[in-house]
C-alpha cells in the first residue's frame, strides 16, 4: 500500500496557481498537433496505398478509330499482364467531367478529340513489372502513355511528410516548454515555501518527505490542467471532424483526425500529470540538496 | 553527549561569528546560554540544532563526529533535537494540533498515538481549547506554548530553546520552565538561551556565557538547585522512530 505523503504545504501560497491554466493551454495545443500529425500519417498511408495500386493509361490520337483500336489492344494486353486485377476504359462522359474544370461543360461529340483513359488496378501480390508493361505498351499502342502517379504522389507525400514532422516537432517543443514552465513553477513554489521547508528539515524531515508533497501538488496541477486542455481540444476536434464529414471524402479529408483513432488524447491528462510530477520531483530534489 | 572543540563559524565569506568555542553538554545536563545581543547566541543555537555546520573545529553529536555525517544522515540526528525558535516559526496554515503533530508525523507515528500525545501535551500547556486554532488567531504566549509543545512532543534527546518564555506571563513562564526541567530530569539535555536573569537564578543551572563570538566562561551549577515547580509533566512515552 502506498504511503500517503505528508501534506504540510499551504494551499494559500499558490505561487504556482497559474500552472494548471498554462498546462491546459499546452495540452490543448499538443492534443491538436498530435491528432493532426496522426491524421496526416493516416492520410499518407491511405494515399500511398491507393496510388501505388492503380495506374492510368492514356491513349491520345486524333483519329477516333485508331485511338479506339490502340485502346482495345492496350486493355487486352494489360489484362493479360500478371499482377493486374482489372483494366477498364473510362466512359467518355467521365472523361468530359474530368476536363470540365479547364474546358467547361461541353457535350460529347463536340468535335474535340478526347483521350481514351484506361484505369488499371493492381493486386497486392507484387508480381507486377512496370518496366515490362511500358515496353510492351510501346509495341501494342505507340500513342499510349502510362502514368503511375509517382511524380505527383512523391510531391504530395513529401509535403505531407514535412507537415507530419513539423507537427511532431511542435509537440516536442510544447512538451519542452511545459517542462520549463513546471521547473519555473517549482522554483517559485520552493521560494514561497522556503521557510516551511527549512522548518521541516530542522524537524528531521528527509528530502523525499518534502519532495513528495510537491510531487502530489504538481501531479494534481498536471491532471487538472491536462484534463481541461484536452476537453477543449476534444470539442475542437469534434467540430473539425463534423465539418470535414460535411465536406465529403477528399484528399484533405483523408488527412484530418479521425475521432475513432484519436480517443487516446483522453490519456494525455495522465501523461501531463506524470510529466509535471516527474519534472517537479527532479527539480525539487536537486534544489533541496542545496539546502540545510 | 555533545561536544564542541575549537569550533568556529562564519556565514559565507564573512568574518567569524563564533570563535574557538569549547564546551561539552553531558547527557541530561541543563544549561542556560546568555550573552548580550550580537554575541552570537543565535548562531551557536543554529549550530546546536544543526541548521548549519561549523566552519572549523570538531563537533560530536550523540557519539557521532559531525564532519563524518553526510547530509543524508542529518535528519536522523535532527529528530533527536527539539527546537523552540524565538519567533515560533509555526506553520501558519496548520492548526495548533497539526503544528505540534508534525514531528511525530515526520517520524511516521500512528494516527492514534499522535492524537493521544498531542492532545495530552496541548492540554498540559493550557491549550486544550485552542487545538484547532490557527497560529494567526493565537496570542503571542499561545504561539509560544504551541512552539514549545512542538519541540518536545517527541521527547528529544537535546532541547534547544531560544527565549522560550519571552512572550508568556510569569505564571506560564514558570510552568513552561518546569516542563523543561521535568524533561531534563528524564534525560533530555537542555540548552535555553535567555535574557531573563530571574529565570536563570530561579532554575540555577550552569551558564554558557557568550561574548563577542567567544565563550567567555562557563559558570558552574550552584551547589543545589531547587525548582519551585510542583506540577507533573506529561507522561507520554517515546514514539516510533525515536532513538534511545
Amino acid at each position: 500500500m502506498l504511503k500517503r505523503p505528508l501534506n504540510f504545504l499551504s494551499a494559500d501560497k499558490q505561487s504556482d496557481a497559474l500552472l494548471p491554466w498554462v498546462i491546459s493551454v499546452m495540452l490543448f495545443l499538443s492534443a491538436l498537433a498530435l491528432s493532426f500529425a496522426l491524421g496526416v500519417n493516416r492520410g499518407l498511408d491511405s494515399w500511398s496505398k491507393g496510388l501505388t495500386s492503380t495506374l492510368t493509361i492514356q491513349v491520345v490520337h486524333s483519329d477516333t478509330i485508331e485511338r479506339n483500336r490502340q485502346a482495345e489492344a492496350t486493355i487486352k494486353m494489360v489484362r493479360a499482364t500478371p499482377g493486374v486485377t482489372s483494366a477498364n476504359i473510362m466512359a467518355d462522359q467521365y472523361v468530359v467531367s474530368l476536363l470540365s474544370p479547364w474546358l467547361g461543360n461541353m457535350p460529347i461529340g463536340s468535335g474535340l478529340p478526347l483521350p481514351s483513359l484506361i484505369d488499371v488496378t493492381l493486386d497486392d501480390s507484387g508480381d507486377f513489372n512496370l518496366d515490362s508493361l511500358k515496353s510492351r505498351l510501346n509495341v501494342a499502342a505507340p500513342d499510349a502513355a502510362l502514368d503511375d502517379h509517382q511524380a505527383w504522389m512523391r510531391q504530395i507525400l513529401d509535403l505531407a511528410g514535412i507537415l507530419e514532422v513539423l507537427l511532431i516537432a511542435i509537440v516536442v517543443m510544447i512538451t519542452l516548454c511545459t517542462i520549463t514552465i513546471v521547473i519555473f513553477g517549482c522554483r517559485a513554489g520552493l521560494a514561497a515555501h522556503q521557510d516551511t521547508i527549512e522548518i521541516m528539515h530542522l524537524m528531521g524531515a528527509e528530502d523525499t518527505t518534502i519532495a513528495s508533497a510537491f510531487d502530489r501538488r504538481y501531479l494534481q496541477h498536471g491532471l487538472k490542467g491536462g484534463a481541461f486542455g484536452v476537453c477543449i481540444a476534444s470539442v475542437v476536434l469534434y467540430g473539425v471532424a463534423y465539418m470535414a464529414a460535411r465536406m465529403g471524402q477528399g484528399l484533405l479529408n483523408a488527412a484530418l483526425p479521425d475521432l475513432n483513432t484519436v480517443w487516446w488524447v483522453l490519456l494525455l491528462p495522465i501523461l501531463s500529470g506524470l510529466l509535471a510530477m516527474i519534472t517537479a520531483r527532479i527539480t525539487i530534489r536537486r534544489a533541496l540538496t542545496d539546502m540545510v | 553527549m555533545i561536544s564542541f572543540e575549537n569550533v568556529g563559524m562564519r556565514y559565507d565569506m564573512g568574518g567569524e561569528i563564533l570563535r574557538d568555542i569549547n564546551f561539552t553538554l553531558d547527557r541530561g545536563s541543563f544549561h542556560f546560554l546568555v550573552g548580550p545581543s550580537g554575541a552570537g547566541k543565535t548562531s551557536l543555537l543554529k549550530l546546536l540544532y544543526l541548521a548549519f555546520r561549523p566552519s572549523r573545529g570538531l563537533v560530536n553529536y550523540f557519539g557521532h563526529d559531525l564532519s563524518n555525517i553526510e547530509r543524508s544522515g542529518l535528519p536522523r540526528l535532527r529528530r533527536r533535537i527539539g527546537v523552540v525558535f524565538q519567533d515560533f516559526r509555526l506553520l501558519e496554515h496548520l492548526s495548533a494540533f497539526d503544528n505540534v503533530a508534525l514531528p511525530l508525523r515526520i517520524q511516521g507515528a500512528q494516527k492514534k498515538q499522535i492524537a493521544e500525545h498531542v492532545e495530552e501535551l496541548l492540554a498540559w500547556v493550557g491549550l486544550q481549547d485552542r487545538m484547532h486554532a490557527r497560529p494567526a488567531t493565537l496570542s503571542g504566549g499561545e504561539k509560544q506554548r504551541v512552539a514549545i509543545a512542538r519541540a518536545i512532543i517527541n521527547k528529544p534527546d537535546l532541547l534547544v530553546a531560544d527565549e522560550p518564555t519571552g512572550n508568556v506571563d510569569p505564571d506560564m513562564a514558570e510552568r513552561l520552565m518546569h516542563l523543561f526541567v521535568e524533561l531534563n530530569k528524564i534525560g533530555t539535555t537542555t540548552v535555553v538561551a535567555t535574557h531573563d536573569e530571574n529565570l536563570v537564578k530561579t532554575v540555577g543551572a550552569p551558564i554558557l556565557q557568550l561574548s563577542k563570538g567567544e565563550l567567555s566562561h562557563i559558570k558552574a551549577r550552584p551547589d543545589k538547585h531547587t525548582t519551585p515547580y510542583g506540577q507533573k509533566a506529561p507522561s507520554y512515552k517515546r514514539t516510533k522512530g525515536e532513538q534511545s
